[in-house]
């Protein structure tokens, strides 16, 4: 492939001019659908969360035609909801100092100088709005005495600007975003179809022009035409089987959309977040994350013996390692997720954890309770005391709380440019599904405000300017595009169900779920990633041969629903695990063992990889191409980062 | 006629209602307490009562629409409630806590079948009471009252089934009562918790003001044979 | 502390299996032996299911999806129970330590006409759905809101509106209710939005439309025995009831339409 190609293909289409006035300039430039002309154009949105309940309100409301569809039995249900902590915005109400710039310029240091500038920026700058949409939608966000909003401190940033509703932020932005999709739906131009299930994206002369979906009610294949589609279908967490992430959480649409001709950015690039509540049994389906506000008073400890099996109560002060405060002295406790988590698994390798896994590490409130008294600490976690006790049986306030890391979300995703267009022209891709702003680490409470921001703030322009832009003739389902998607998919279900083999689907996802982790989590190596290669690709073999689906496919069949899921998931890893071996450096949430300085921190390399990886699906049986966009930094200087 | 047509609207007019027959019962019950002060006092409340004919006849108009219109709506609702669930559980348990068996015995399980035997009540008292219908002419003679009322009392059927009636009231108004105040929107930390056990303390005071009647009469009655 | 060595579990479960809506459904009884008391009684259907497939037959349907208590999407009735017999806790949160060895554990769709069954343990809620496109929401466009704080709202007005804002929609309120009523539901949105000047130009349509949606839907009304209460997950109280009365009769009185 030649560059000039390469650099065709990844035209990220940044407007030129100053950084604080790019998004003006490009909203400028845009083309414009007539009013009366935008109940001519159909638009398909694929998931319901944050993005895309917002994006497809918000399309709806400027008269565009939206089929919206999801999963869940109701749209109010994504993913989104779980988002406990906030969201972010630079309204500088606390008068601390913070400004759009300074929100901008964490974000791209907190993703550790892997994400597009240009794209970062816009997002600060449309965050105010989303905080200001929210309000007008009866979003309860935490008042003041007086009736002003109030903001707190999160992830480590050192100013307030985390608007909040209680532990249930995402939540409430979901259900403001939902009630508005719900506004449409009545108002005739949204019509919704839950329970479905995206199968793959219609490509008519190199444009997404709608998708082929399983009604998962009652199994039938449909196909919708459009004049484009959004993708806000989440991230792929799942496929470590284990994650914070909602059990139905896929790659599938993503996945579908990438070898249609959608490129894949940075699949490698995962979060694994510090305090979530350890594997227990081989029987657990799902992790359980606490809000990383834990750390602020709690501390990270292990025995300095190896052998040492006591209770801890047993284990006295000088007995204790408290590892973060001995390696990272400036930080301690607080240091940022990615090395919080990266410094548990070290001590649980080399042989310290605790519990009955010896996969966890101890979060101790003793002497914050001694200190600060019980009511004081009561009053700060009581939620999440309430909750650890009520998975695990322990009482944090008698014993520590044992942690670990878990998967969490996934900052890689589709490749888009400025505009959220995939490289399949018409196909936009919004939210978690993207790669764009969070490079190779998520600050906390900025995946609201990213989500919001596609939806509410950037893809309204940017999809009118693609559909006013002309060229898009008139295709309904009945085009032979849309026949032969169809049928392929329903081949692919025909052909889980005609397998008939030993293992069920939740046994094979789970093995995936440990090649992934053993392999591909919080450490990798050029050899265990190749071995993973290797492991993944039988596995999928296996799957094909020995995966065993009861049922038929013109019902509700959630062994199906799975299988299908997973099927992707096991194509889907092997590209993870290639992303993750090309990138030889450490950064954010990507750690390479062959990367890091003497003291075990993570070495990023700027001068070979300060890019975005983006793959190209070349067909089954090829390996997929790698296309780079060069990132270039203008506003920001990159620096190293430290918590010694 | 509106407020008819919506759920809410329907346990809107059940509340009002309902108030008003609690109302009722309050007054009813202060009057049959003069019984106890005596043949004088009552004929007297009596006497005076049935004088005012004109309100007598509005009271009783106004009383009989209340529980007509509070018994029909009781009918729809119920036929309503039932028709919502369809398919009934194999099994069901309360998950209220601090009451055992809370589904069970709680009143407001089982109000419409309470007050379809208050209704059932209703129609005996008035039987015996207005329309003499079981009684032939044995008050005829005296023209008092209290006469009238000692006769009714003293009877062992009119024990048995005013004690039941009294304390199946008492049990569908110590429930009614609060619910009333729900219905029509009246739910405030400080007061709700006042209205229950009030509430409660009425269904009690019905329950044995009503019954204490023809308990006191029939004690009477053994004293004197004895 | 040592905690005492807790035995694996044997449980007889009685599991409602349906095909499919217009199919009738029966009980069927099921065996399992070895659960841990650290199971979620999802995980513990899940391992119901792996048994299931080996022995050649079908997995129980069930919905689920966040398993960590806060989308609304699990939720059976377990021994009469909706979400089983602990407070303020969904279905996914419930563990297998509140049960005993031995126990039968008797396992049912939620039960309204409203929620037709799809299959098995599955039911279609889309009803709350329809109630809320009636009227929960506020009607503003992208792009028309002014600055967060033009808009001044007393914090005890916020957290009275997140008390009922924090309704997850699961249903446990209907499957609980003798009525099968909605009401605790569609009283959450009418009080979150009722307790927030953002919502008041809109205060009487909304009320009287979403009881309409509700009353149509076939939910029952309600006869205030609380149980939706007792069974709420997200512990959403039946005041919001009260003041869902209280709007609508206020709306209903001195609405012109």
């Amino acid at each position: 492939m030649s560059t000039a190609t390469e650099r065709h293909t990844l035209d990220a289409r940044i407007p030129d001019g100053p950084i604080d006035q790019k998004w003006t300039r490009c909203r400028d430039e845009m083309k414009l659908v007539a009013p009366n002309n935008k109940r001519k154009f159909d638009i398909i949105v694929v998931g319901t969360g944050l993005a895309g309940a917002s994006a497809a309100a918000s399309l709806a409301e400027l008269g565009y035609n939206v089929k919206a569809f999801c999963y869940q039995d109701s749209a109010r249900r994504a993913h989104s909801i779980a988002a406990q902590g906030g969201i972010n915005a630079a309204k500088n109400y606390p008068n601390d100092g913070d400004s759009v710039h300074r929100l901008f310029y964490d974000t791209v240091k907190g993703g550790d100088f892997r994400a597009r500038e240009a794209n970062v920026y816009r997002l600060a700058e449309v965050a105010n709005n989303i905080i200001d949409q929210c309000v007008a939608q009866g979003v309860p966000f935490a008042r003041e005495y007086g009736g002003t909003l109030a903001n707190r401190t999160f992830g480590g940033a050192q100013v307030s600007r985390t608007f909040y509703c209680r532990g249930q932020t995402g939540q409430q932005l979901l259900l403001g975003a939902y009630s508005a999709l719900m506004r449409q739906v009545s108002a005739g131009k949204v019509q919704m179809f839950s329970r479905h299930e995206m199968l793959d994206l219609v490509v008519v002369d190199g444009k997404a022009r709608g998708i082929v979906c399983r009604n998962m009610v009652n199994g039938e294949i449909e196909t919708h035409a459009a004049h484009a589609v959004l993708l806000c279908t989440g991230g792929y967490g799942n496929v470590f089987y284990l994650s914070t992430n909602a059990k139905g959480c896929n790659v599938t649409a993503a996945w579908r959309c990438h070898k249609r001709g959608a490129y894949f950015a940075n699949p490698a690039f995962t979060q694994i977040h510090p305090t979530c509540i350890p594997v227990k049994g081989d029987y657990q389906s799902k992790l359980t994350l606490m809000s990383e506000s834990l750390r602020n008073d709690g501390r990270v400890w292990v025995p300095k013996d190896v052998n040492d099996k006591r209770p801890p109560s047993d284990i006295q002060e000088d007995a204790r390692d408290y590892y973060l405060e001995r390696r990272y002295p400036a930080f301690g406790n607080m240091v940022p997720r990615d090395v919080a988590s990266r410094a548990a698994k070290e001590r649980c390798d080399a042989g310290f954890g605790v519990g009955e896994t010896q996969l966890a590490v101890y979060l101790d409130f003793k002497r914050a309770i001694e200190e600060q008294g019980r009511d004081v600490i009561e009053a700060k976690y009581g939620n999440l005391f309430h909750m650890y006790k009520k998975i695990t049986d322990e009482d944090p306030y008698q014993v520590p709380m044992r942690i670990y890391p878990a998967v969490h979300y996934t900052m890689g995703g589709l490749w888009v440019d400025y505009h959220l267009e995939s490289t399949v022209p018409g196909l936009f891709v919004l939210g978690e599904a993207n790669f764009s702003d969070h490079g190779a680490n998520r600050l906390g409470a900025s995946a609201l405000m990213q989500g919001l921001a596609d939806g509410y703030f950037v893809a309204p322009y940017t999809v009118g300017h693609h559909l006013a832009n002309g060229g898009l003739k008139e295709v309904t389902t009945a085009h032979p595009k849309f026949k032969e998607t169809a049928v392929e998919a329903r081949n692919r279900i025909e052909r889980m169900l005609s397998v008939n083999g030993k293992r069920s689907v939740d046994d094979i996802h789970r093995q995936l779920g440990n090649i992934m982790w053993e392999h591909c989590g919080m450490s990798r190596s050029a050899q265990g990633l190749s071995t993973a290669i290797e492991q993944i690709r039988d596995l999928r073999a296996e799957f094909w041969q020995n995966v065993r689906v009861l049922g038929n496919g013109d019902s509700l069949n959630q062994a199906l629903e799975h299988a299908g899921r997973l099927a992707d998931f096991l194509e889907f890893g092997e590209l993870f695990a290639r992303d993750a071996l090309q990138r030889e450096e450490s950064c954010g949430g990507h750690f390479r063992e062959e990367h890091q300085t003497e003291d075990n921190e993570a070495r990023r390399d700027d001068e070979n990889f300060a890019f975005v990886g983006a793959w190209e699906h070349k067909g089954d049986d090829q390996q997929a191409v790698l296309h780079k966009e060069q990132l270039t930094f203008e506003e920001v200087k990159l620096t190293t980062r430290s918590y010694k | 006629m509106t407020a008819l047509s919506s759920s809410i609207g329907r346990k809107f007019v059940m509340g009002l209602t309902g108030l008003f027959l609690c109302f009722f019962l309050v007054i009813h019950l202060a009057g049959n307490l003069l019984l106890y002060v005596g043949p004088e006092a009552y004929d007297h409340y009596a006497h005076t009562l049935h004088e005012q004919k004109g309100f007598l006849l509005f009271a009783e108009v106004f009383l009989f629409t209340a529980f007509i219109i509070h018994i029909l709506l009781a009918v729809r609702l119920s036929r309503d409630n039932f028709a919502a669930r369809k398919v009934s559980y194999a099994k069901t348990s309360s998950k209220k806590g601090g009451r055992l068996a809370a589904s069970v015995i709680a009143p407001e399980v089982w109000m419409f079948w309470s007050g379809a035997i208050v209704l059932g009540f209703l129609i005996c008292h008035l039987g015996d009471f207005k329309f003499e219908w079981w009684w032939g002419n044995e008050f005829a003679s005296s023209g008092s009252e209290y006469h009238k009322a000692s006769i009714i009392l003293r009877d062992p059927r009119v024990l048995v089934v005013y004690c039941i009636g009294s304390v199946i009231l008492g049990v569908h108004v110590s429930h009614g009562l609060a619910s009333a105040f729900q219905s029509l929107g009246v739910n405030h930390p400080k007061y709700t918790p006042v209205i229950h056990w009030c509430s409660i303390a009425f269904g009690w005071i019905v329950a044995i003001g009503f019954a204490s009647f023809p308990i006191a009469w029939a004690l009477t009655e053994s004293a004197a044979t004895h | 502390m040592i905690s005492p060595v807790k035995k694996n579990l044997s449980l007889n479960l009685r599991v409602w299996r349906q095909p499919s809506a217009d199919i009738p459904g029966e009980f069927r009884n099921y065996q399992l032996s070895d659960i841990s008391p650290d199971m979620s009684f999802l995980e513990m259907l899940d391992i119901l299911n792996e048994q299931l497939v080996e022995s050649g037959e079908e997995p129980v349907a069930f919905d689920h999806d966040c398993r960590e208590g806060i989308c609304g999407t699990c939720g059976v009735v377990i021994n009469g129970q909706a979400h089983g017999p602990d407070n303020e806790t969904t279905t996914c949160q419930l563990h297998m330590r509140r049960f005993a060895d031995g126990d039968t554990i008797v396992i049912e769709p939620w039960r309204a006409r409203a929620f037709p069954v799809l299959r098995d343990l599955v039911v279609d809620r889309s009803a709350f759905d329809r109630i809320v496109q009636s009227g929960g929401y506020v009607s503003v466009r992208t792009g028309q809101a002014p600055d967060g704080n033009a808009i001044l709202v007393p914090s005890q007005d916020q957290e009275e509106a997140m008390d009922a804002a924090a309704c997850i929609g699961c249903g446990a309120c209907v499957a609980a209710c003798k009525n099968a009523s909605a009401m605790l539901f569609t009283s959450a949105k009418v009080s979150h939005f009722a307790n927030l000047p953002q919502g008041h130009p809109e205060r009487k349509k909304r009320v009287l439309a979403m009881i309409s949606q509700h009353d149509e839907e076939g939910f029952g009304a309600c006869t205030n025995t609380y149980e939706c209460e007792a069974a709420c997950p997200a512990a959403i109280s039946v005041t919001h009831i009260a003041r869902l009365n209280r709007e609508y009769m206020k709306a209903m009185l001195t609405s012109k339409e």
